[in-house]
C-alpha cells in the first residue's frame, strides 16, 4: 500500500458530500443511493486500513503546523467504529428521513462530519487536529438547525458551548507549542507542573466537552427534542463520544506524563463521578423517550472519564471499552426511539404504551441495549462497567460508590422507560406497525454486536482495546469473566434493588411513568428538581447571564467614553472659543498691544535660539 | 534596479490617485464607463502589487526615490510587508468597488463617490509603500479627508456631524503623531525610514515619541479610548463602511505600528505590556458593546474594534509567530469583515432598516446573502476551515509565547464574546420568524461580491500555505531574522 491511502478516509467522505450536492432533486432515491454508497465505501476502506501503520507529513503553515497524518492501532480502530456507525445510521435514515425535505442536507452534513472525525483522528499535529475537530462545529450547527423552525436556538446553544471549549483547546495548543516546542502529537511529552497544568486543563476542556460531559452538556437534551433523530444517534451518541474520549486518552496517556497521585487524575475522576450522578438524576425524571436517552448520553461519559482518570490499567481499559460499548448501545437506543417516533407518532411517554406486541423487533433491540447500558450480565456494558468499578475502587471507595449508585439509577430509569413505552396499556386507537426493514437492520446489527462484545469480550478487548495501551498493560489481560467476584455480587444486588425500586414505584402510583416519583418529589430533592427543570442550573444560562452583565458594564463604559467626545470636548471647545471671542472687542488699541506683545515674544525666542 | 518593477510601484500609487480626478469627468459622459474606470484603477493597484510579489518573496526590496530638500525625500519602498498589505487592501477594495455598482446606483453624488473611493485606495497604496515619514503622514491625511466626505455622503445634518467627529478624532491623532515624527527628526535629522533605522540600530526609540505616535495609531485604528467614531461612521453607505472598517482605514494604524515599531525601531520592554493591555481592554469593551447594540452596522463596527485588538496584540508581543498571526489576521479579517458589511448593506437596502430587532427569517428569501454572512462570521470567530482559524491560532500562539497568561486570558474571553455576538446578529437577522413581508435578495453584482468574499474566506483557510509562506518571508525581513 502506498502512503497516499492515508488520505482516502478524508477524500471519500468529501467526495460523497460533493456528489450529494450535485445529485439532482428529481432523481428518485438519488441522494439515498449516493449516501449509502459513500458510507459503505468508507466502511470498506476502514476495514482495509484497520491495523495498518502509515505516516505522512508535509509542511503546511509554518511554526510547526504540519499536515501530518498517522494511522496506527488506535486511530484505525476509531475510524473503523465511526465508519460502521455512519453506514448503519445512513441506512436507517433512508427510511426514517424519507420524504423529509431536510434529508439531503442531513446526508451532506453526515458525510462532512465523517470527514472531520476521520481527519481529527488521523492528525498527528495538534493544529491540524483542531482544524478538523473544530470543523465539526459547522456540521453540528447545520444538523441541529435543519430539525425544525426553532431548532436554530438549540443549534446556537450547541455551537457556543462547544465553540467556547474549542477556543480553550486552541489556547491550550498554543501553550503546548510554547512549553514543549512542538505540536506534533507523537513527540509531545509534558508534565502538569506550572503552565503545563493550565495547558492540560484547556486541552481536557476541549476533549470532555466534545464527549458531552458536564458542565458542557446542556445542549444535548435540547437537541434531542429539536434535531432530526438520526443526528442524536450519529453525533452525540457515537461519533463525538468516540472522538472526545479518543483525544482524552491521547492527552492523558500519551501527551502528558501523569501519575496516579497527580491532581490531574483526581480532577478527572471527580468530573467523571459528578457527571455520572447529576446527569442520571435528571434522566430519571424525564417524561420523553429521546430526552431521557440524551441525559444518559451525558451520564455514561462520566464512566469513561472516571475510568481513564483512574490511570490504573484496569480503569483505562474499562473506560475505553466503555467508550465503544456506549457508542453501540446508545445509538441503538436512539434508533429504537426513532422507530417508535416514526411508527407511533410521538416520543412523549405519557402517550405511549403497549406497543411491544406490535413492534417486537424494536422492543427486543431496546431490551438488549437497555440491559447493556444498565450493566446487566452478560451484555457488553456489564463487562466494561465492572472494569471501571475495579479501577475506581482501587483509587478510592467514594468513586466506586458514585459509579455503582449511577448504575442503580440507570437501571431504574430504563425500567421506567421500557415499561412506560412498550408495556402497559395501549394508548390511543391508532394502529402501530413494526418499523420498515431499513430501520430494523441497523438496530439488529448493533444489538447483536452488544451481545457479541459481551459474551465474547476477548474479541474487542484483545484486538481493539488492549493493543492501544501497549507497554502500559504488560502482563495484564482483562478479557473473560471479571476477576473480582465481590464486585459482581454487588452489581447484581444493586440491579435487583433497582427492580424492587421500580416495582415499589409502580405499585405506589399505579403508573409506570410515575415509577420514579418517590425520588422526584422526595423532600429537598424535589425542590432541587424544580429548580433544575426551570433551568436554574444550566451552565449555559448562567454563563450568558454573566456575559450579559459584563456587556452592560462594557457598553456603559463605552457610552461614557463617547460622552467625552460628544459632550465634554464640544462644551470645552465652546467655552474656550467663547472666552477668546470676548477678547475680540473691536478696540483698535488693544489689537495693537497684542501684536506688539506677540512680536516681542517671537523676538526673544529668536534671540535665545541664536 | 529593475525599471519595470519601479514603474509598477509608481503606477500602483499614482494611477489611482491621479486617475481618481478623471472619474467625475468620465461620469458626465457615461455612468458605466466611470464605474468600469474606477474598478480598473483599483485593479491596477492590485495587479501591480501582485506583480511585485515574486520579487518581494525572493527578498528583494524595490525602491524608488526622488531627492527633495530638508530630508523630505520622496521614497517608495516595496518590501514583502508593504506588498502584502497593498495586495490585501486592494483585493478587498476591488470587490467593494464592484459591489458599489449595484449599491450606489440609486443615490445622488455618484461622481464624488467614485472619486473619493478611488482616491482613498490610491493614497492607501501611497501610505503603505511610503519610505518617508512625512509622505506617510501626507497620505494618511488624504485618507482622512476622503473618508470624511464619504461618511457624510448622505448629507443629512446628523450624518455630517458624525463625519466631522470621525475626521476630528483621526486628525487630532494624526497631528499628535506628527509631533512624534518631528521628535524623531530632531534626534536623527531625517524622515527617511532607512536612515532612522540605522540611527536607532542599537538603542530603543525614546518613549515619548512612541507614546505620541501610538496615539495616532490608536485613533486611526479605532482602539479604545479613540474608537467611538467608528460605530458612528456606520451612517455611511455600506460599501464605504466596509471599506473604512474592514479593508483599509482601520488597518492603516496597525500597519504603521508594524512598519515603525517592528520593522524600523525597537521598542523598550514596557510597551510589550502596555499595548497588549490597551488592546485587550479595547477588545473586551467593544465586544460588550456589540452585544448590547441593536443597529447591525454598529454591531459589526464594534466587532471590528474588538478584532483590531487581536491584531494589535499579535504585533505588540513582537515575537515571530505573533507578528505572522497579526498579518494573516489583517488579511482574513479584511475579507471576512468586508463580507459582513456588504451583506449588512444588502439587508439594509432591501429591508429599509438597520435595527436587528425588526428583522428575522431572511434566510428564506436571501439565501446567498445569509450563507455568505455566516461564512464570514465563522471566519471572524476563527472556526475552521475558514481563514480566520489560522490567524486566531497564531495570534494566541504569539501571546502564549510571550508568556503572559493574564493577557492571553483576556483575549480568550474576547474570543468567547465574538462567538456570542456574531451568533446573536446572525440569528436575529436571518433566522426565526419573519417580522415583515419578506425582502428580496440583493442585485446580481452585489450578491456576487459577497459570495466572492465568502469563498475567499474559505480559500484562505484551505490554501493557508500560500499567504502564510508569504507572510513568513515578510516577517523574517521585518525582524531581520
Amino acid at each position: 500500500m502506498t502512503a497516499n491511502v492515508i488520505f482516502y478516509p478524508i477524500i471519500v467522505p468529501l467526495v460523497t458530500a460533493l456528489a450529494l450536492l450535485v445529485t439532482p432533486k428529481k432523481m428518485k432515491w438519488g441522494k439515498e443511493i449516493v449516501a449509502i454508497a459513500g458510507t459503505a465505501l468508507n466502511l470498506l476502506l476502514a476495514i482495509a486500513l484497520f491495523k495498518s501503520n502509515i505516516y505522512f507529513s508535509a509542511p503546511w503553515s509554518g511554526f510547526g503546523i504540519d499536515f501530518s497524518l498517522k494511522l496506527y492501532q488506535f486511530s484505525s480502530f476509531i475510524i473503523l467504529a465511526a465508519a460502521g456507525f455512519a453506514f448503519l445510521i445512513t441506512l436507517y435514515s433512508t427510511a426514517s428521513l424519507f420524504n423529509k425535505d431536510y434529508a439531503k442536507p442531513f446526508y451532506v452534513y453526515l458525510a462532512l462530519s465523517l470527514l472531520m472525525v476521520n481527519g481529527a483522528v488521523l492528525a498527528d499535529n495538534l493544529v491540524l487536529m483542531l482544524f478538523f475537530w473544530e470543523g465539526l462545529l459547522v456540521t453540528l450547527f447545520g444538523m441541529i438547525t435543519i430539525g425544525n423552525k426553532h431548532a436554530f436556538k438549540t443549534a446556537t446553544k450547541a455551537f457556543i458551548i462547544v465553540g467556547i471549549s474549542d477556543l480553550f483547546m486552541m489556547v491550550g495548543i498554543a501553550l503546548v507549542a510554547y512549553l514543549g516546542g512542538t505540536i506534533t502529537i507523537s513527540q509531545i511529552n509534558l508534565t502538569t507542573a506550572g503552565l503545563g497544568g493550565l495547558a492540560f486543563i484547556f486541552l481536557i476542556i476541549g476533549a470532555i466537552s466534545k464527549a458531552g460531559s458536564m458542565p458542557f452538556h446542556s445542549w444535548i437534551p435540547d437537541a434531542a427534542i429539536d434535531a432530526p433523530l438520526p443526528f442524536m444517534a450519529i453525533l452525540p451518541a457515537s461519533l463525538e463520544k468516540l472522538l472526545g474520549i479518543y483525544f482524552l486518552a491521547r492527552i492523558s496517556l500519551d501527551m502528558f506524563e501523569l501519575n496516579v497521585h497527580s491532581w490531574a487524575s483526581t480532577t478527572l475522576m471527580v468530573v467523571g463521578a459528578i457527571t455520572i450522578l447529576l446527569a442520571v438524576m435528571m434522566a430519571l425524571v424525564q417524561k420523553d423517550y429521546k430526552r431521557l436517552l440524551s441525559y444518559h448520553a451525558i451520564s455514561q461519559v462520566g464512566y469513561m472519564i472516571l475510568g481513564i482518570g483512574t490511570l490504573v490499567p484496569v480503569g483505562i481499559v474499562g473506560g475505553l471499552f466503555h467508550m465503544i460499548n456506549h457508542a453501540m448501545y446508545k445509538s441503538c437506543l436512539f434508533l429504537t426511539g426513532g422507530s417508535v417516533e416514526k411508527q407511533a407518532g410521538t416520543t412523549d411517554l405519557a402517550k405511549l404504551g403497549g406497543i411491544a406486541k406490535s413492534m417486537p423487533v424494536t422492543f427486543i433491540c431496546f431490551i438488549i441495549a437497555a440491559a447493556s447500558i444498565s450493566g446487566v450480565p452478560p451484555f457488553n456494558g456489564f463487562f466494561s462497567k465492572e472494569l471501571v468499578y475495579d479501577g475506581a475502587l482501587e483509587r478510592g471507595m467514594i468513586f466506586y460508590v458514585a459509579a455503582i449508585l449511577g448504575s442503580f439509577l440507570t437501571a431504574a430509569s430504563f425500567l421506567k422507560l421500557g415499561h412506560a413505552a412498550f408495556l402497559g396499556k395501549k394508548q390511543g386507537n391508532a394502529e402501530v406497525k413494526e418499523a420498515p426493514m431499513r430501520m430494523l437492520i441497523p438496530m439488529i446489527t448493533i444489538a447483536s454486536l452488544c451481545v457479541l462484545f459481551g459474551l465474547w469480550n476477548a474479541l474487542p478487548l484483545n484486538n481493539l482495546i488492549q493493543p492501544i495501551l501497549g507497554k502500559r498493560l504488560e502482563g495484564h489481560n482483562f478479557s473473560g469473566l471479571p476477576t473480582n467476584a465481590l464486585l459482581v455480587i454487588a452489581t447484581v444486588v444493586v440491579l435487583a434493588l433497582a427492580l424492587l425500586n421500580h416495582i415499589y414505584g409502580v405499585k405506589k402510583t399505579g403508573k409506570a411513568l410515575k415509577a420514579t416519583d418517590h425520588i422526584r418529589y422526595a423532600p429537598l430533592l424535589g425542590h432541587l428538581y424544580d429548580m433544575a427543570e426551570k433551568r436554574f442550573f444550566d451552565p449555559y444560562n448562567i454563563g450568558l447571564d454573566i456575559v450579559n452583565f459584563f456587556a452592560k458594564i462594557a457598553a456603559w463604559f463605552d457610552r461614557a467614553i463617547d460622552w467625552v467626545y460628544n459632550i465634554l470636548v464640544v462644551n470645552a471647545a465652546n467655552l474656550v472659543t467663547g472666552l477668546i471671542k470676548r477678547l475680540h472687542t473691536g478696540n483698535y488699541g488693544s489689537y495693537i498691544i497684542w501684536s506688539l506683545a506677540s512680536a516681542a515674544v517671537i523676538l526673544i525666542f529668536l534671540i535665545r535660539a541664536i | 534596479m529593475i525599471p519595470m518593477e519601479n514603474n509598477c510601484l509608481l503606477a500602483c500609487v499614482f494611477v489611482p490617485v491621479i486617475g481618481a480626478f478623471a472619474l467625475p469627468l468620465i461620469g458626465r459622459v457615461s455612468e458605466l464607463a466611470r464605474n468600469l474606470t474606477a474598478l480598473a484603477l483599483v485593479t491596477v493597484s492590485l495587479v501591480t502589487s501582485l506583480f511585485l510579489a515574486p520579487a518581494a518573496i525572493a527578498g528583494h526590496v524595490i525602491s524608488v526615490s526622488y531627492s527633495l530638500p530638508l530630508g523630505f525625500n520622496f521614497i517608495l519602498t516595496a518590501d514583502a510587508l508593504a506588498v502584502f498589505m497593498a495586495a490585501a487592501s486592494s483585493l478587498v477594495g476591488a470587490i467593494i468597488v464592484l459591489y458599489s455598482f449595484g449599491y450606489i446606483s440609486h443615490y445622488n453624488n455618484r461622481n464624488e463617490y467614485y472619486l473619493m473611493v478611488t482616491l482613498f485606495l490610491g493614497s492607501m497604496m501611497g501610505l503603505v509603500y511610503s519610505g518617508n515619514l512625512i509622505f506617510m503622514y501626507l497620505f494618511w491625511e488624504i485618507t482622512a479627508i476622503a473618508s470624511w466626505r464619504l461618511i457624510g455622503f448622505f448629507r443629512e445634518k446628523e450624518y455630517v456631524l458624525k463625519a466631522d467627529k470621525a475626521f476630528l478624532v483621526t486628525v487630532f491623532g494624526a497631528l499628535v503623531m506628527l509631533l512624534g515624527f518631528i521628535y524623531i527628526y530632531q534626534v536623527t535629522g531625517s524622515f527617511d525610514l532607512s536612515a532612522i533605522k540605522a540611527a536607532f540600530k542599537n538603542n530603543a526609540i525614546p518613549d515619548i515619541a512612541v507614546a505620541l505616535i501610538l496615539i495616532g495609531i490608536l485613533s486611526k485604528s479605532a482602539t479604545l479610548p479613540f474608537h467611538t467614531w467608528l460605530p458612528d461612521a456606520g451612517v455611511a453607505p455600506s460599501p464605504v463602511t466596509a471599506l473604512l472598517h474592514a479593508a483599509v482605514l482601520v488597518k492603516i494604524g496597525v500597519y504603521v505600528f508594524a512598519r515603525l515599531f517592528i520593522a524600523t525601531f525597537t521598542l523598550s520592554q514596557i510597551w510589550h505590556t502596555v499595548v497588549p493591555v490597551i488592546a485587550g481592554v479595547s477588545a473586551l469593551v467593544a465586544a460588550g458593546a456589540a452585544l448590547v447594540e441593536t443597529d447591525m452596522k454598529r454591531i459589526i463596527a464594534y466587532s471590528t474594534v474588538s478584532q483590531i485588538g487581536f491584531i494589535l496584540l499579535g504585533f505588540a508581543v513582537s515575537n515571530e509567530v505573533g507578528v505572522v498571526g497579526a498579518l494573516l489576521y489583517i488579511l482574513m479579517h479584511g475579507l471576512a469583515k468586508g463580507g459582513l458589511f456588504l451583506c449588512a448593506g444588502i439587508v439594509e437596502q432591501n429591508t429599509k432598516t438597520k435595527d436587528i430587532t425588526k428583522m428575522g427569517g431572511l434566510i428564506a428569501t436571501m439565501p446567498v446573502t445569509a450563507f455568505s454572512f455566516l461564512a464570514c462570521a465563522l471566519s471572524v470567530m476563527g472556526v475552521p476551515p475558514f481563514g480566520g482559524f489560522f490567524s486566531k491560532y497564531l495570534v494566541f500562539s504569539g501571546a502564549a509565547t510571550s508568556g503572559s497568561i493574564m493577557i492571553t486570558s483576556i483575549f480568550l474571553f474576547g474570543a468567547f464574546l465574538t462567538l456570542i455576538y456574531l451568533f446573536r446578529i446572525f440569528n436575529m437577522i436571518f433566522l426565526g420568524d419573519p417580522q415583515k413581508p419578506p425582502a428580496k435578495e440583493g442585485s446580481g453584482v452585489m450578491v456576487l461580491s459577497v459570495a466572492m468574499l465568502a469563498v475567499l474566506s474559505i480559500a484562505g483557510g484551505i490554501l493557508i500555505k500560500y499567504p502564510s509562506d508569504f507572510v513568513q518571508t515578510a516577517v523574517k525581513q521585518m525582524m531581520g531574522i
